[in-house]
């Protein structure tokens, strides 16, 4: 092992552990901290310097759960004082503990910086002896990197609740992006869970980061060169399903964390159980799918336009599982729609299901030389069977669209479902909803289980679909993915309607076996008895 | 039908432009030399770079379409897996002399629409290998990085890197193509791999940070949140093979 990662910090005494186990201890710990993002800063290299910030940000791997690694993300330390019940390293909890030297952690981050491995660092810590001590220990890392070693790549620094401003303060100068994880979305779940800390202690520091963001901002302008505090903005972490709030609750605070102290993000943690304590939910999965549409609305909010009362009010406080955000946004709302979209203002468009920022962009830059028609808009990416319903194009709706609040529903649905699966993303979470939801949805839900679970399949889940949309509509995808299966068209009548009872079960069998896919049979029948079971 | 070749470089490529408009000829396609299969029906007619002539190209498409479109079009011409992007960016280069700065408009023309599209691929792989790119170090103080991409991305590469690791000698090999960038602490510069000699070993102490890296990676992953098929689809398994932490 070369000498800069051997030596030993004999004042901290950790000095028994050598580095490999630290790096795999203290990782660990830092895993939940879902935020991994390098954007925002456009730091420049200096002269003899090393790096250089990109405002875009980069991920440089994935971790198999598929999320970006962009960032070295490592704790100072797991040896807390604190003992939050959600949380891996409360005191109480016996496991392993390490701290890193500062020498040793940038050694790391340096040489990996060199090798092209990250973009920066991540710097979070348990609070080890008191918040104070463990703020120093951090500006000590961060003083090495940006001075020493004149480091310019990112760095993300936590601010440790309780620690006083003028650390923060220090702190914020060499960092690019600071956070303080609110967690909990109340004070009184904090005194349940996280005895040690209360919302002031949270919103202390935050309060603080972004008066001093913008007082920078007005140094700069004013004074021209002047060190930078915090130029990428601050952001927070919420634990999803760890407690009984409800959506709104969450997307509110949200809201106010945006508007109040201009947070550049904030992000959302399904609840992974770390420990059995007895406020604590017992569950067996982490509500995914919940913290991806949490992920959906809180997009509405940044880049769209939204409001969090209009996405969910108290009679609705959550948000559908079944529909993304704007769907079910634009569902409710029918009565704005349809919208003409070559006249229509961009603000307009970003509320079309199925148009995102870019092709609403492209919308504008491309009616400016001629006129769009439906088949110029899927050039342009626009999602046409989600947007379709909700636009015309020169007047004209698309062809066979029926203005019906359950039949685009029911089609939305299946085109959220198809969406989440062909990209691999919450394929498992869509299955579970869709197969226990309600009756009404069984014979088309349960055509997309199948089809997915066997990769293919869409003839079954076509069939599906033509019982809720009748012989007439279909789109042309699915009327291709049919072909030379026309004969079922009857049969799936049958199955939307009476799949509940025997004959519906038949021909769904029939059908998957006129496709071939035997493998699926087996499934296909299992799965129905367990939902006629069910019934 | 008519086709005109050239050597494969990019002042080769705006030179057979050129040409067409010289001779007032009407090619139905352009393609590089390199690996050309000739075909039966098809008349070949080679045009020989001229540094003159790619030059006046060059400063039209600056002038008379836009700084984009010039853009554009030297990321297409890097996309060398894509077997008709001369004859795209031919057509879109003719487009372009005729709508003016503005081209990139025409969103839904299809002669605009393939060239962005090609010219997304190829920022999104640029985008990806500045991220995946792997830098071990060699006996000699020097970091080496083997790639394979898709694009001829290395210009596009080298001048990040130069920035990025400014004060470290490092190579990027793209072992495909068989080039190398090549910096020395003060510039880069593009070459044959050949001239690169034997690769030295590496260095003794890059397997201690290459263990670190592989541990880290394998800590921060969350077991609960398993997803090969997210996981497969952000990091393609085609570039598995140069990633340290896939070792």
């Amino acid at each position: 092992m070369p000498e800069a990662l051997c030596f030993s910090n004999k004042v901290e005494g950790w000095c028994d552990l050598d580095t490999l186990d630290k790096l795999s201890i203290l990782a660990e710990g830092a895993k939940y901290d879902v935020s991994c993002v390098s954007s925002g800063s456009s730091r420049k290299n200096t002269p003899g310097g090393l790096g250089s910030g990109y405002a875009a940000g980069f991920c440089h791997s994935f971790t198999t759960d598929g999320r970006c690694i962009s960032l070295l993300k490592v704790l100072m330390s797991n040896d807390c004082v604190y003992d939050c019940a959600y949380c891996v390293n409360r005191v109480s909890n016996d496991f392993p503990r390490a701290t890193f030297t500062p020498g040793e952690l940038v050694d790391i981050t340096i040489n990996f910086y060199r090798r092209n491995y990250i973009e920066g660092l991540f710097l979070s810590s348990a609070v080890y002896k008191n918040p104070n001590y463990t703020m120093e220990l951090f500006i000590r890392v961060l003083k090495m990197l940006r001075e020493e070693y004149r480091f310019n790549g990112y760095i993300h620094v936590k601010a440790i609740p309780g620690a006083d401003n003028a650390l923060v303060e220090q702190a914020g100068l060499y960092a690019d992006r600071m956070s303080v994880n609110i967690e909990l979305p109340s004070n009184d779940s904090l005194k349940l869970l996280a005895p040690q800390k209360n919302k002031e202690k949270i919103l202390g520091p935050m309060g603080f980061i972004s008066t001093k963001i913008s007082e920078n901002k007005e140094d700069i302008v004013k004074y021209k060169k002047k060190q930078y505090f915090v130029p990428a903005g601050q952001s927070t972490q919420v634990i999803v399903g760890a407690t009984p709030h409800r959506d709104i609750n969450i997307l509110k605070l949200s809201e106010a964390l945006y508007k109040r102290y201009k947070l550049k993000r904030v992000f959302y943690s399904a609840y992974i159980p770390v420990s059995n304590h007895p406020a604590l939910p017992a569950i067996e999965k982490p509500p995914l799918l919940r913290e991806h549409r949490l992920y959906q609305a809180d997009w509405l909010l940044r880049f769209y336009g939204f409001s969090a009362d209009e996405l969910l009010s108290d009679s609705r406080p959550d948000l559908d599982e079944q529909l993304d955000p704007k769907c079910d946004w634009a569902l409710r709302n029918l009565h704005l729609f349809p919208v003409e979209v070559n006249r229509c203002d961009y603000e307009t468009l970003l509320r079309v299901p199925g148009i995102g920022v870019i092709s609403a962009k492209r919308i504008l830059t491309a009616r400016r030389v001629s006129s769009l028609d439906f088949d110029d808009l899927r050039k342009l990416g626009v999602v046409l069977k989600r947007a379709q319903y909700f636009i015309t194009c020169k007047g004209k709706y698309y062809k066979g669209i029926i203005m019906d609040d359950a039949f685009i529903r029911q089609n939305l649905v299946r085109e959220n479902m198809m969406q989440a699966m062909k990209s691999g993303n919450m394929a498992e979470e869509y299955r579970q909803v869709s197969f226990f939801s309600n009756g009404y949805d069984y014979g088309y839900d349960y055509g997309y289980g199948y089809g997915y679970g066997h990769g293919r399949g869409h003839g079954l889940a076509g069939a599906g679909d033509f019982g809720f949309r009748g012989l007439n509509i279909q789109d042309r995808d699915f009327r291709k993915s049919l072909a030379g299966i026309g004969m079922n068209t009857g049969m799936s009548m049958n199955m939307g309607m009476g799949l509940v009872q025997g004959p519906g079960m038949d021909i769904a069998l029939n059908i998957g076996g006129m496709n071939g896919v035997n493998m699926g049979m087996i499934t296909a029948e299992e799965k129905m008895k367990s939902i006629t079971g069910e019934l | 039908m008519l086709c005109y070749t050239y050597d494969g470089s990019f002042d080769g490529l705006l030179t057979a432009i050129y040409e067409v408009y010289y001779r007032g000829e009407d090619p139905k396609k352009i393609k590089s030399i390199e690996g050309l299969e000739q075909n039966f029906l098809d008349t070949y007619v080679h045009i020989s770079t001229d540094y003159e002539k790619s030059r006046k190209v060059y400063n039209s498409i600056e002038k008379k379409i836009s700084r984009d479109a010039l853009e554009n079009v030297y990321c297409v011409y890097l996309a060398d897996r894509e077997e008709d992007k001369d004859t795209y960016i031919y057509e879109y280069l003719k487009f372009g002399w005729k709508a003016g700065s503005k081209v990139d408009s025409y969103l839904s023309d299809d002669r605009v629409l393939r060239v962005h599209a090609i010219k997304r691929r190829v920022d999104r792989e640029v985008h990806r290998m500045m991220g995946f790119t792997r830098f071990s170090l060699l006996e000699g103080n020097v970091y080496y990085a083997p790639i394979e991409p898709d694009n001829n991305i290395l210009p596009l590469l080298a001048p990040h890197f130069s920035k990025r690791l400014p004060d470290q000698n490092w190579v990027i090999h793209d072992l495909g193509r068989r080039i190398a960038a090549v910096y020395n602490t003060r510039e880069w510069m593009i070459a044959d791999a050949a001239l690169l000699g034997e690769i030295p070993r590496t260095d003794a102490r890059e397997e201690t940070y290459r263990q670190l890296w592989k541990q880290f990676y394998s800590n921060v992953s969350i077991r609960e949140r398993f997803n090969p098929s997210l996981h497969r689809r952000l990091l393609p398994e085609r570039y598995w093979r140069h990633l340290t932490e896939k070792w």
